[in-house]
């Protein structure tokens, strides 16, 4: 390429990729001043930086707390996922009666999407009385079909010859799960990870509408919870915000390349 | 089911026909507004979908550094939407926020713009930050398609005398017509579904001009315990999905689902 195009590719890419981290770079600012919540103009280098509001955080609100309550639903979660969809999707590969008719089914309820079924979820979390609990939490996000066709997609390109064979040596057919298809299909996993710990760790409507005791907020909720008390008058607010973000961000920059695959994948899969 | 009874949590149900349909289609204008806004959220996918076109022809050009503009790109994706819908908030602040900052700096506007508190500037504004997530989402699909593409393709294209845009025209955009067809898929759903940006950052206001189904939805059923009409609501929600992605299919010549289908 020429270098005259090569330069402006790059000088296009990096306004898109300045606009894309402003927003970041903002509130991580007002996280470390405050300066500009009452002040006007802003200024747009950074003074007098002070961590003060991350200690507000710390203090005034039980962000360990949610923390964990995160982190639990999220591991239900991620263990739910892994084990449903691996059997759901093992059955699929094996075969059984009316199995088209299974996968077409799953086919068409891929497209609905879960915010469209709450009422519904709803009542059913009532009426089994897990509202206000972390599974009654984990549960609706427990198993996707997106991720039991990730497993299937996986499961197939084992040849079947290694089942017979595990077969023939009297390996239970749940063995024959655990050691023969998930060692094999070690992307599938973590495509399901990524997906699911995504899903589940952003998820804010469910958790809004299941919990009602503050003890067992999550991290979105919490974070909702607190923007409704402060509004913005307190830098604390921002520094809560890039808390949360933080190990999101990290996460990414460390998986990169699965993130972006897995996420994809879960898209053209559904 | 649900949607045809009077039900309460408090009361036994009993049945109430079509009258939750009828209030519903004939004496609700917040139902109307609010499908209106999910339409127009909705209409806001191809704008998206077009920079994320641009942004991935611009990637997949042979460029140093082009993984890390495609990280960035991405990034905010897999993101909290809660804490997103805060930073703009944020940015969109009357009095302090940076981007009436900028926009007095460069002498656009003569007075500051309250952009989530006013009737007309509340919806582009909630789509702006709906579209600067999702683009690298976007991006990074239809950059899948622009590599299955075989260069030979162009190449011979090239040979034959054929200019870039015209390559552009005939080569790449038929041939990306999938991945174009799976973004607009998502960006339909997502309209459906977008509840926590808009919850955080207008609550559907002011006056229902943010108003979407999905926090209508919401609001009917755990705002003012109105379960059934919420059940109503949610199959009218139910059948508009339906149909949309039904004629999504028709004019994609129906190849979504039928490639997992057909094993």
């Amino acid at each position: 390429m020429r270098p005259t195009r090569a330069a402006a590719v790059h000088g296009a890419l990096t306004v898109v990729s300045a606009l894309m981290l402003v927003p970041f770079y903002w509130v991580l600012k007002t996280s470390l001043t405050g300066e500009n919540i009452f002040q006007y103009p802003p200024a747009l280098l950074p003074r007098a930086i002070h961590p003060f509001y991350y200690v507000d955080v710390w203090y005034y609100i039980p962000f360990v707390r949610y923390v964990a309550n995160s982190v639990i639903v999220s591991a239900i979660v991620v263990l739910g996922n892994l084990a449903f969809n691996a059997l759901a999707a093992y059955a699929l590969t094996v075969g059984f009666r009316g199995r088209r008719a299974v996968i077409l089914l799953l086919l068409s309820c891929m497209l609905i999407p879960f915010q469209a079924t709450i009422i519904p979820a709803y009542l059913i979390t009532k009426q089994l009385g897990l509202l206000n609990t972390h599974v009654g939490l984990a549960l609706p996000l427990c198993s996707t079909i997106v991720c039991i066709f990730v497993f299937k997609t996986s499961f197939d390109a084992v040849p079947r010859s290694l089942i017979d064979a595990a077969r023939i040596d009297g390996l239970a057919e749940w063995r024959i799960i655990r050691h023969v298809m998930l060692p094999l299909s070690t992307s599938a996993v973590a495509t399901t990870v990524i997906l699911s710990f995504v899903w589940s760790w952003n998820s804010f409507l469910w958790p809004l509408i299941v919990i009602r005791n503050p003890e067992l907020q999550t991290l979105p909720l919490g974070l909702s919870t607190f923007l409704s008390y402060m509004e913005n008058t307190t830098g604390a607010l921002y520094a809560f915000c890039i808390m949360v973000l933080v190990p999101g961000v990290v996460l990414f920059l460390l998986e990169q390349r699965r993130f972006i695959e897995g996420l994809t994948s879960g898209a053209t899969k559904g | 089911m649900l949607s045809v009874q009077t039900w309460s949590p408090f009361r036994p149900a009993t049945f109430a026909g079509l009258t939750h349909y009828d209030e519903l289609l004939f004496h609700d204008e917040i139902f109307w507004t609010s499908l209106w806004n999910t339409v127009v959220f909705m209409a806001s996918s191809p704008i998206a979908i077009a920079l994320a076109l641009g942004l991935a022809l611009l990637v997949d050009t042979r460029i140093r550094g082009r993984g890390i503009y495609r990280a960035i790109i991405f990034l905010s994706y897999p993101l909290m939407t809660v804490a997103v819908g805060i930073i703009w908030r944020w940015l969109y602040d009357e009095k302090v926020g940076l981007i009436n900052y900028v926009l007095l700096s460069l002498g656009l506007t003569r007075t500051r713009i309250a952009f989530l508190d006013s009737y007309e500037w509340a919806m582009p504004s909630v789509v702006v930050a709906a579209v600067w997530q999702i683009v690298g989402f976007f991006m990074v699909i239809l950059l899948a398609g622009l590599q299955s593409i075989p260069p030979d393709l162009h190449a011979a294209a090239a040979l034959d005398g054929a200019s870039a845009v015209r390559r552009f025209r005939h080569i790449t955009l038929p041939l990306l017509r999938p991945a174009v067809f799976l973004c607009l898929m998502i960006g339909i759903i997502n309209s459906f579904t977008s509840f926590d940006l808009i919850y955080v950052m207008t609550g559907g206001g002011p006056n229902y001009a943010t108003e979407v189904l999905i926090t209508y939805i919401y609001r009917a059923a755990f705002v003012l315990s109105k379960f059934d009409y919420a059940a109503a609501l949610t199959v009218v929600l139910f059948v508009f999905l339906l149909a949309l992605t039904w004629l999504a299919n028709r004019f994609a010549g129906g190849e979504a689902g039928a490639v997992d289908a057909a094993d």
